[in-house]
């Protein structure tokens, strides 16, 4: 049976499939964060979120203040549909250390072929776990972290699925007071992943 | 400045001595704190590899101040502001002059040491040590205050004499600048220095094996080597060698080269502690650590993993052995007691791959790796803080087996690019 949650994923998916094909990568949520804090803080303060910059600053799409969760590649925390770490540029899953491996989990070099130690030995497995339950939790000893809410951006000609990690903690990754986000049930973004999902924008 | 911390400025001794204990304290903070700061920055920009500008820049630095380069300096060419002392009370004027000297740059910069400082702090990415060794900076800036009341002369005087010595003080800043750029320069062998290109070091009583990567150990003792050629994975055990060789581990006496004892089939990995020895067994869909005594043939299994987990060489000395067993949710050490029979996790991690942890009597070592860093980690078995002896920061490198004893540990470093392996010495 499929979770609640992954219809509404697909639900949203589709229709910000339908927004993002409409609007242009200086979104309606860039432009509304621009125009609260241009009523606030003038000008100045409100280029410093102006879409563009703040992707640069942090990555693509993510246009709020919460910091990535930890990831092998810091601070890119690309993650697969079940939340594990995948190598930000290539798609290509990786291990906890950014190694490219294969289905066994073995490191693999650019052609696939599996990388030997300085014994000669092909390597052994190394721990590849996710993202949010395992990496955040550990990084960070918070032991209530779950992947929850989500929302879309297109990004790079594609859309990218927004993660919030949620946790009941009251401090996000920056160290100040977190924001309910899209995480539920009392819980609050701890720290952002994201996952590309191939589909185009 | 100094001239100000007087009984007739401060209103009375008393009120002068708490004027220098508040200047001092503030000195010493806002240095402290900017050399935190300066590391904290350098940590998250990644300024670890910066050793080398730091060095260079302090080489730059001693050729300035020795007249053989015209170099601008970065300075506020202000002094201290006078008013302070007239418009606010006797805390808040010492401790902003203090606070002001202190994070030094926003005064008047005689020499450049201090942006070498800075840049070193920079360099080295640790908050801590970086702000204890600028605490020592506002130190010295408290002193020309304390130093003069302490012998009972005057501050100014004490002053201008320190002035009239500027030719030999400049001197003695030279040759500080060129002994820190000579240090920074060898800043990376002084964070372990390079033993012998190969792996699988072993170290006992003073004498040091590994294997090379032509397929051949090697035994150094007092500057002489000794080759056994076809052989891999050494453990040495006093006057005994265990390796690795087609037929399984062979123990060997390696000054004649006198088998001892030997141990067929798919044994590996092995840890020879006379008359025990740890080693690996493979088979088909488990891996095993296994403990045998050479003189009464009696085996034990200690762990049995499932394929793929992997189970690492161990390592067996005073009664105790430690293996690291990982796969693709957990990585642990972990070290049991043969007497007793009684395991513990040393350390676990699901994000980290913890692995070839090294034994001695008190003190227990392994490597640490994670999204391109890596930790050479120490603790004492009792428990207590983890030390770290080594560190790297790069995808490029990765540490591989260690070796330890009480006075230094060993570990091997290998390119992931080149497969190149070599044995690093670190002292703790």
């Amino acid at each position: 049976m499929r979770r609640p949650e992954e219809a509404l994923d697909r639900k949203a998916e589709r229709l910000s499939a339908k927004l993002a094909e409409a609007t242009t990568r200086r979104s309606f949520l860039g432009r509304l964060g621009a125009a609260a804090l241009a009523v606030a803080g003038g000008s100045a303060v409100a280029a410093a979120v102006k879409p563009e910059e703040a992707e640069a600053f942090h990555f693509c799409g993510h246009i709020w203040t919460t910091g990535s969760c930890p990831s092998p590649y810091p601070p890119l925390a690309r993650i697969d549909r079940k939340g594990y770490p995948l190598h930000p540029s290539s798609g290509r899953p990786i291990d906890n250390l950014g190694r490219v491996v294969d289905s066994a989990g073995h490191a693999v070099d650019g052609n696939g072929k599996r990388l030997v130690g300085p014994d000669g030995r092909v390597l052994p497995p190394a721990p590849r776990t996710r993202i949010c339950e395992d990496w955040t939790r550990e990084v960070h000893g918070l032991r209530d972290l779950r992947t929850q809410g989500s929302w879309f951006r297109c990004c790079g000609g594609q859309i990218r699925k927004l993660v919030d990690c949620c946790s009941f903690s009251r401090r996000r990754i920056n160290g100040d007071a977190s924001l309910v986000g899209y995480c539920w049930g009392g819980r609050r973004v701890y720290c952002v992943m994201y996952y590309d999902s191939g589909l185009p924008c | 400045m100094v001239e100000t911390f007087t009984p007739a400025v401060c209103g009375s001794r008393t009120r002068q001595r708490l004027a220098a204990a508040i200047f001092t304290l503030a000195a010493v903070a806002s240095a402290a704190l900017l050399g935190a700061a300066l590391a904290l920055v350098g940590a998250v920009v990644g300024a670890g590899r910066a050793v080398p500008v730091a060095a260079a820049l302090a080489l730059l630095a001693a050729a300035r101040e020795a007249g053989l380069l015209r170099l601008p300096l970065p300075q506020s060419r202000r002094q201290v502001p006078e008013r302070w002392r007239f418009e606010l009370p006797l805390p808040l004027w010492a401790g902003g002059y203090g606070a002001g000297l202190g994070a030094g740059f926003l005064t008047y910069q005689p020499v450049s040491t201090f942006w070498v400082a800075c840049a070193s702090a920079l360099a080295l990415a640790r908050p801590l040590p970086a702000a204890l060794c600028f605490a020592l900076f506002g130190a010295g800036r408290a002193l020309t205050l304390v130093w003069p009341r302490r012998r009972g002369t005057d501050a100014v005087e004490a002053v201008e004499r320190l002035a009239a010595r500027r030719p030999a003080l400049l001197r003695a800043n030279v040759a500080g600048l060129a002994a820190c750029a000579v240090l920074l320069g060898v800043a990376p062998v002084a964070h372990g220095a390079i033993v012998a290109a190969g792996l699988d070091p072993s170290v006992s009583l003073g004498n040091l094996a590994w294997a090379r990567q032509d397929g051949s150990v090697l035994v150094r003792s007092n500057g002489v080597d000794t080759l056994f050629p076809a052989a891999s994975a050494p453990s040495l055990d006093g006057g005994l060698l265990a390796y690795v060789d087609g037929d399984g581990i062979r123990v060997v006496r390696w000054r004649t080269g006198d088998q001892v004892a030997r141990i067929g089939g798919n044994a590996s990995r092995p840890s020879l502690e006379w008359p025990r020895i740890a080693y690996r067994t493979d088979y088909d869909r488990t891996r095993r650590i296994v403990l045998r005594n050479l003189e009464t043939g009696r085996r034990r299994t200690l762990v049995r993993a499932y394929r793929p987990t992997d189970l690492g060489r161990p390592s067996l000395r005073a009664g105790r052995v430690a293996w690291h067993a990982s796969n693709r949710a957990v990585s642990r050490i972990t070290l049991l007691t043969i007497s007793t029979g009684t395991r513990r996790n040393v350390a676990r991690s699901k994000v980290a791959l913890l692995r070839h942890p090294a034994l001695t009597g008190k003190r227990i070592l392994w490597t640490d790796e994670r999204s391109g860093r890596a930790w050479l980690r120490l603790q004492r078995i009792s428990g207590g803080r983890v030390r770290t002896l080594g560190r790297m920061r790069t995808r490029e490198v990765g540490y591989w087996t260690t070796a330890l004893t009480r006075r230094a540990a060993y570990a091997t470093r290998w390119s992931l690019r080149t497969g190149r392996a070599t044995v690093y010495r670190y002292g703790l």
